[in-house]
């Protein structure tokens, strides 16, 4: 059963990036990278990593895709994307590259004999449990810094978007208008 | 509500009552204040008791404001103008429209279309009467213009039908011969008072 | 505790399909004729008794309208966006726990289709997914109406599922587990979450609300600003699939709710735990509709400054108040 899901979820996920990739209409790219994500999400759940499924589904498709769709807003979807190929060999090089270098780093521990986990799962702890046991005894630093990191870039976009926040240009005219662009 | 009292338009002698609101607050913090001083005295839930109350109202003393129209109807008011009427003289049975052209030539949408020609008694018959619906406004100068009260509005304001002409013929509008009995005569403009009868002291031909 | 078979979660998937289903039409028939004795009118009333057959008129009306498709739209994705909606708002639902377990036929119907140990997550997660319907049909239609309310769909649900998400985190915290199961026994044995976490369960209601698109806060498909915002195109039963994703949601959203908040499948005093579950979601419901006819809409920028300047800090401050209480 579970070989069996997951040669279908990869399918269908290779099959869906494909079409993000390959596609040339915008609104089929961003709806199968979105379709992905849930997919993936699969995987995790097929795994028993429940928590990480949900989180996967939560944060991207929930999140960051939609925040794509929001930048898709300003384009017209229903025509299609005349893409620019200057130098198909290097965009090929470069994607295939790093496409063996990642099979290669994450097919390596399964080659080699003395790999082990460092972090054993506790016994008895439920899925969120175990993710929350790790995240904050081992990486717990890494998971501060990242957190204040996020603190840091929130507060600059904030900071990015609120400027000038108190001038309204549709409620000037246009001389005040043209002032405020001289006075820029 | 009674009707001189709806009537009354003197702002100020009604019994009008002034809502204690505060001034929009400008300020941050007045806004603040505002949003708890709301948000703490649950003024949201004064709209969800209104409608509970009305759906109680509506649900246990029966007090619902629906008319299911086409079983009830309101009652329409007597000087109601909707598709016309010719009436008929009372002692003869012959139709009261004298054929003079009147209403004819006064209708602003030009919608009444009338022929005449001399019956066998040298008696001026109207031959042709149609009112063409279409362009009918209801404004009710053919019947205030009529001198011998022959052309008025009736009640009939359901005015669908499958062919405009359904209405408009002089037969169709003309009180049927056997409900003569019960004809009515219309009280808008151009109809005899009420009184009509105590103000005429002595018949025209007296003077 | 009997063994869960795959014959007993396939029994409780079609309940819950044809169940919800059912209620989701039968909803419509409610909501009009709530708003209606609201405004003291009767609603529906000439198809069968009470005008209760008015779904079948209404099926039968959505089911023989002409499927129209607008000719510059995006066809495929015109077609799969109502798809999405009512199927997420059902994949959501197999995660929650609706009745109390039991036998039928001498197999063993667990309370919830899927027992994943992250049950709340998967629920929020899954509506978060279902955000893909209105968006995508928005965009698709090639209609301006339709991309401002696909617009108004991604910023109204982001901003949303943060509300949410924190405003359960205090439950979350108390009872200590994701399972909606593990909620249900909290109550068992504790007073109602509602009373212990007051605050936590008003932010969840309004952004229940906001994240089933319910009038307070139904700003994707304002009809006065902006016609029928996704759903300016659609008609026929595409239109309709929309329709029952917005009441599966409903329900999902009050079943949370009940038992989250309200004590879930717990028998109350004498009356048994099935019973007091439909009630309570029955009173959810009603509680939407009771809404929907005494609020008028929220402007689309004060929304947004309600979730950012007012309902997030407060659930943050709610979870940090839980946070020192449950540490001291």
């Amino acid at each position: 059963m579970i070989p069996f899901a997951f040669y279908l979820f990869a399918i269908l996920i290779t099959g869906l990036f494909l079409v993000t990739v390959m596609s040339k209409n915008v609104l089929y790219a961003m709806t199968s990278l979105a379709a992905g994500m849930v997919l993936i999400s699969g995987l995790f759940f097929i795994l028993g990593a429940d928590f990480l499924g949900v989180v996967q589904l939560i944060v991207y498709v929930g999140a960051v895709m939609a925040v794509y769709a929001f930048a898709m807003m300003f384009f017209d979807v229903t025509r299609d994307v005349e893409e620019r190929h200057d130098k198909p060999w290097l965009v090929f090089l470069l994607g295939g590259g790093i496409a063996v270098t990642l099979v290669v780093i994450f097919a390596a521990p399964i080659m080699g004999e003395t790999v082990h986990a460092l972090y054993p799962p506790v016994a008895g702890a439920t899925n969120p449990q175990a993710v929350g046991l790790v995240l904050f005894t081992k990486y717990l630093l890494p998971f501060e810094v990242a957190s204040v990191m996020l603190l840091v870039a929130m507060i600059a976009g904030i900071i990015l978007a609120g400027k000038k926040m108190e001038i309204s240009l549709s409620a000037m005219d246009e001389d005040m208008i043209a002032d405020t662009k001289e006075h820029a | 509500m009674s009707l001189e009292h709806f009537k009354n338009r003197n702002v100020g002698t009604q019994n009008y009552r002034m809502l204690d609101l505060d001034p929009t607050p400008v300020t941050g913090w007045g806004q603040f204040k505002q949003v708890v001083r709301r948000s703490l005295s649950l003024e949201l839930l004064v709209g969800l008791k209104v409608t509970l109350r009305e759906m109680l109202k509506a649900l246990l003393f029966g007090k619902m404001h629906t008319t299911k129209y086409p079983f009830e109807k309101l009652p329409i008011g007597p000087r109601y103008r909707a598709i016309h009427e010719m009436k008929r003289l009372l002692e003869s049975g012959h139709y009261r429209c004298i054929g003079c052209g009147l209403c004819e030539k006064i209708c602003p949408a030009d919608a009444i279309r009338m022929d005449t020609h001399y019956g066998e008694n040298q008696r001026k018959e109207v031959s042709e009467y149609t009112i063409n619906f279409g362009r009918c406004i209801f404004c009710g100068y053919c019947a205030e213009v009529c001198p011998e009260l022959a052309i008025v509005h009736g009640g009939r304001y359901e005015t669908a039908s499958e062919q405009r002409a359904s209405f408009s013929l002089f037969e169709d509008m003309l009180t049927p011969i056997d409900q003569l009995k019960s004809q009515r005569e219309f009280p808008g403009y151009g109809s005899v008072s009420v009184n009509a009868d105590t103000n005429i002291k002595k018949t025209p031909l007296a003077y | 505790m009997m063994e869960v078979t795959y014959l007993g979660i396939i029994i409780k998937a079609i309940l819950i399909l044809a169940i919800i289903s059912a209620i989701a039409g039968f909803g419509t028939y409610i909501e009009r004729k709530v708003l209606a004795f609201m405004q003291r009118r009767l609603g529906p009333m000439h198809v069968g008794p009470y005008g209760l057959l008015q779904i079948a008129a209404d099926g039968i009306k959505l089911f023989t309208k002409e499927d129209f498709i607008p000719q510059n739209a995006n066809k495929l994705m015109f077609m799969v966006a109502p798809v999405i909606t009512a199927a997420t708002a059902f994949i959501a639902l197999s995660a929650v726990p609706v009745f109390p377990d039991f036998t039928i036929f001498g197999i063993f119907v667990p309370s919830i289709a899927a027992d994943v140990n992250i049950g709340i997550l998967f629920v929020l997660g899954m509506m978060a997914a279902g955000l893909y319907g209105p968006l995508l049909a928005g965009m698709s239609q090639a209609n301006k109406w339709g991309i401002i309310g696909a617009a108004r769909t991604a910023a109204q649900f982001i901003s949303y599922e943060v509300v949410t998400g924190l405003s359960l985190l205090a439950p979350i915290m108390m009872v200590g587990s994701l399972s909606l199961i593990d909620f249900n026994h909290y109550n068992e044995t504790h007073p109602w979450m509602v009373f212990m976490q007051p605050v936590a369960f008003v932010l969840f209601l309004i952004a229940g609300f906001a994240e089933t698109n319910r009038t307070p806060f139904d700003l994707l498909e304002n009809e006065a600003e902006i016609i029928a915002g996704y759903a300016t195109e659609y008609s026929g039963m595409r239109w309709g699939m929309f329709f029952i994703g917005e009441y599966a949601n409903m329900i999902t959203v009050s079943v949370l709710a009940s038992i989250i908040f309200l004590g879930g499948y717990t028998d109350l005093w004498f009356i048994p735990g099935w019973l007091a579950i439909i009630l309570k979601i029955a009173f959810m419901f009603f509680l939407m509709l009771w809404v929907r006819a005494s609020w008028p809409h929220v402007r689309p920028d004060q929304f947004m400054w309600l979730a950012w300047k007012v309902l997030m800090p407060l659930a943050v401050i709610n979870v940090v108040i839980t946070g020192i209480v449950i540490m001291v």
